[in-house]
């Protein structure tokens, strides 16, 4: 047993070692970028950073575990509402502070759905989670004198620390703390899933009845990987709120969760690395489209439409064309280009930020 | 008039049409084991189509012949165009497909018919009918509402259980290999029982348009109220479908009567998980042998 | 007639079926026999049309039905039983029999088809509307047989009929296969992994091995060759 856990340990170290640099290097990155643009797209990154928080989450769930959830949207509104509740009326509380909180009490609830979750399967479990992203917000206008009802809670933004100079931009300092928080996610998560619970999760995934026999404990694997995936979420809808200043149920529609679905799908299921290209798509399509729109003085009517005409669009064609996403597309790019070139056998270093795809049911 | 009378009428009438959308909702899941989420999109486009013959000079009942008749052939183009592609992909694939399906029309209707928030007219009188000296919340329309779901539910059943259409459609979604083998073209029923569910699905649109006024995502509360009918009844029962449709009607008629309207679908939920823990494959479901 | 011409099915790397030719006789049984996995039932799923080979040919009555789908197959007079009978569990037994022939859309035919299969088959005339999951082994046998007669079946590709099933029920259907061989010139292809029962009512048999055909001829003949027997026949 030590043997094993010994060989274990030299397995894990490494990869958590690759990892950090890995990640060291992209905080790096990211704050140099952050330094030479503008606020404004300081303030499309930080969007970017969020989404991608909660994608790597969902996909964690949904492409590595395989369940489905419709409701993180939901899950994004608790996480927001937390935050809020803690600012409102400007009560000052450190970042930190602010987000572990969201972090907890989303996955304090992500227990209790795990659970009574954990049970159902397939359409079931989509229609439970459906049914949690509409009544969440229902909740919110129910309780007015709490949650501020239909107009919400407003948030405070979080002023940048004094060493950091008098003129520096608040956007570029929620910009960093939405880039950290990514960083440090997608760190753990990857970690999580070189592990023994990431093997579960594909192996549940794969063959239930074959998991079980192996020894893996079934529900808690499921009732895990619910629970990371809401606290991921409701990282992400701390971050929202101080992205956005204010949190009402306007702005955790049905269609949030399904935009989260469609970055996922899109980016790869099933990888961080999706979560990321996924994002980014969530978030710069809209931007375009808007840009392209005004510049080809469509209608507003047209103009403010297209981008989920283009996304549901996307996702048609995506699921006929390239089911695995820009990071299937890529990975195939890679593997081809390997055969055709020839690289040293055994060095089929995968991203390390990678997972294994979901293989397909072919 | 009892206050729990007066909600009992509505739950009926709402329930009417949850039932339908679950109805439609469970017999595309018994013949291509899909959960159309584009069901309430597409019977929302429907509803616009009919509303832009109507517009244009047509009568109601043009209109209303607009809806059910595109209801049809939309859901036949869908499954032979958008679904048959993935049929051997893996569900979730095709869950992803339908939800791709449901944005874009949800985008693709206000850009056609502009996004603006349009009444829709009824097919009866929405008064209230008169009871001797007293007047009922029940209306001509409601009436028309129940009758009209009931009957297509009858010509439904006798479709599938009295004909031999129905019969190879049955085969078809119990076990398309087998029934291929039989002779039975299986593609054919699919997009058939396809099409059916679609005109199922219309018809609840234009029977709801009226009450809810017709807007892109006017459809997305149906659709969730009507899928957690269908998922409480057990998705392979069109029985349960119906019961689970009606139950939702009552259960979110009653909180919202009793507790308030901002509750209601909280209530749903409660209702939906406490159903499904003790029945995770919901309440008319063959329980099949399965351990967790 | 039914001929099979140098058939290969591949799933993937692995090849299932190797070049396999045979030929079968209009109004006779061919028993193809061999041990699990030698390709028996691959070759009944390429000849109906369930599986596309890689390479080869499936001729009936000359004309090439290799690339044709199951149901036109079906529709051409070829009944393919699979394993398990293949029985619409959910349905009643008058469903269930009535299926095979719906897409001829000839009502007075099929009822006259219908009460051939109850007259040929009793037990069934005692249970129509009964849901066929409730059938024993050996009235589901009747059942998917019935319902290839009603289907006006001219070929019966039949999948280890006798799994399942009590010795005595096997007999009595073995004969049965046996007489609408004789009286009505049906074509068999019974794949059968119990091949001493096979070969005592088929006319010719067929051995495969890992895909390949490793023997063939008169049922008799191949019943004498006690090498073949006791190497791939397991008796």
């Amino acid at each position: 047993m030590v043997a094993v856990q010994s060989r274990l340990d030299r397995l894990v170290r490494p990869t958590f070692g690759r990892h950090l640099l890995f990640a060291l290097a992209a905080a790096v990155v990211l704050l140099l970028l952050s330094s030479q643009i503008g606020a404004y797209d300081d303030y499309n990154l930080t969007a970017v950073a969020i989404f991608a928080v909660a994608a790597a989450g969902l996909n964690l769930l949904t492409g590595l575990n395989g369940q489905l959830s419709l409701g993180h949207g939901a899950l994004m509104a608790i996480g927001a509402y937390t935050a809020s509740l803690l600012l409102k009326d400007h009560h000052q509380f450190p970042v930190i502070v602010v987000l572990l909180a969201a972090v907890l009490s989303t996955g304090v609830i992500g227990i209790g759905f795990g659970y009574a979750a954990a049970r159902l399967r397939g359409p079931y479990l989509a229609g439970a989670t459906l049914t949690l992203a509409v009544a969440i917000p229902q909740v919110a206008t129910r309780y007015k004198s709490i949650f501020g009802g239909e107009s919400g809670l407003t948030v405070a933004p979080s002023s940048p620390p004094d060493w950091l100079g008098a003129d520096f931009p608040p956007e570029r300092w929620l910009a960093w703390i939405a880039f950290a928080a990514a960083i440090v996610t997608m760190v753990l998560l990857a970690n999580l899933l070189r592990g023994a619970p990431g093997r579960a999760f594909k192996a549940v995934r794969d063959n239930e009845a074959a998991a079980a026999l192996a020894g893996i404990n079934v529900a808690r694997t499921q009732v895990l990987a619910f629970v990371v995936s809401a606290a991921c979420a409701g990282l992400a809808g701390a971050l929202l709120a101080y992205w956005t200043g204010v949190t009402a149920p306007a702005g955790f529609t049905l269609a949030l969760s399904l935009q989260l679905i469609t970055a996922i799908v899109i980016g790869g299921l099933g990888s961080l690395a999706g979560a990321v290209w996924g994002s980014l798509v969530l978030v710069f399509v809209p931007l375009l489209t808007s840009g392209m729109a005004s510049r080809l003085k469509l209608p507003s009517s047209i103009a403010d439409n297209l981008p989920l005409a283009i996304y549901g669009g996307i996702l048609v064609i995506a699921m006929l064309v390239a089911p695995h996403g820009i990071q299937g597309a890529l990975r195939r790019i890679l593997a081809y280009g390997r055969a055709r070139w020839g690289n040293t056998p055994g060095g089929g270093q995968k991203g390390v930020v990678d997972w294994d795809d979901p293989a397909p049911d072919t | 008039m009892s206050r729990f009378f007066v909600l009992t009428l509505n739950g009926v009438t709402q329930g009417a049409i949850y039932a339908a959308m679950a109805l439609a909702l469970v017999m595309i899941w018994r013949a291509t084991k899909v959960i159309n989420f584009a069901q309430g999109a597409m019977a929302m486009f429907t509803s616009y189509l009919a509303v832009f013959a109507i517009e244009h000079g047509a009568p109601y009942w043009v209109g209303f012949l607009v809806a059910l008749v595109s209801g049809l052939l939309l859901g036949a183009i869908v499954e032979r165009v958008i679904v048959r592609p993935v049929e051997s992909a893996p569900a979730l694939n095709v869950v992803i497909l339908t939800l791709g399906l449901l944005l874009f029309l949800e985008a693709l209707a206000p850009m056609a018919f502009g996004g603006q928030i349009r009444s829709f007219p009824p097919a009866f009188s929405i008064v209230g009918l008169r009871l001797g000296t007293s007047q009922v919340p029940f209306s001509p329309f409601d009436l028309f509402t129940l009758g009209s779901v009931v009957a297509v539910m009858l010509l439904l059943l006798v479709l599938f259980q009295k004909t031999d259409l129905g019969l190879r459609m049955r085969a078809s979604a119990f076990n398309p290999e087998v029934s291929r083998l039989l002779g039975i073209r299986v593609g054919r029923m699919l997009t058939l029982g396809w099409a059916l569910a679609s005109l199922v699905g219309a018809l609840a649109g234009v029977l709801i348009a009226p009450s809810l006024l017709l807007y892109p995502t006017f459809m997305d509360d149906v659709l969730v109220f009507g899928f957690t009918g269908a998922v409480l009844g057990g998705l392979d029962s069109a029985v349960g479908a119906v019961v689970g449709g009606l139950l939702m009607g009552f259960a979110l008629t009653y909180v919202g009567g009793y507790f308030g309207s901002d509750l209601e679908t909280v209530g749903a939920l409660v209702i939906l998980i406490a159903v499904l823990m003790v029945r995770p494959s919901g309440l008319f479901s063959v329980q099949r042998v399965r351990q967790v | 007639m039914l001929e099979v011409i140098d058939l290969t099915v591949a799933y993937g790397p692995v090849v299932a079926l190797h070049a396999v030719s045979l030929t079968v006789l209009d109004g006779s049984m061919t028993a193809v026999l061999g041990a699990n996995g030698a390709g028996k039932t691959t070759l009944v799923r390429t000849i109906s049309g369930l599986t596309r080979p890689r390479g080869g040919s499936v001729r009936l009555d000359g004309h090439d039905i290799t690339r044709l789908a199951p149901e036109e197959i079906a529709r051409l007079g070829v009944a393919h039983v699979p394993q398990g009978q293949g029985v619409l569990a959910e349905l009643t037994v008058d469903e269930n029999l009535r299926l095979g022939g719906l897409w001829r859309r000839d009502p007075k035919g099929q009822r006259g088809a219908l009460a051939e299969a109850y007259d040929l088959f009793p037990p069934l005339a005692n249970r129509r509307h009964v849901a066929a999951f409730s059938l024993s082994g050996g009235e589901r046998q009747m059942l998917s047989l019935g319902r290839a007669l009603v289907a006006r079946a001219r070929v019966l590709l039949l999948d280890e009929p006798s799994l399942g099933l009590a010795r005595l029920v096997l007999v009595q259907i073995m004969a049965r296969l046996r007489t609408l061989v004789t009286e009505r010139g049906l074509t068999v292809l019974l794949i059968e992994q119990n091949a001493k029962s096979a070969l005592s009512v088929a006319d010719e048999g067929i051995v495969l091995h890992l895909g390949k055909v490793v023997a063939q001829g008169r049922a008799q003949q191949l019943l004498g060759e006690e090498r073949l027997r006791h190497a791939y026949l397991g008796f």
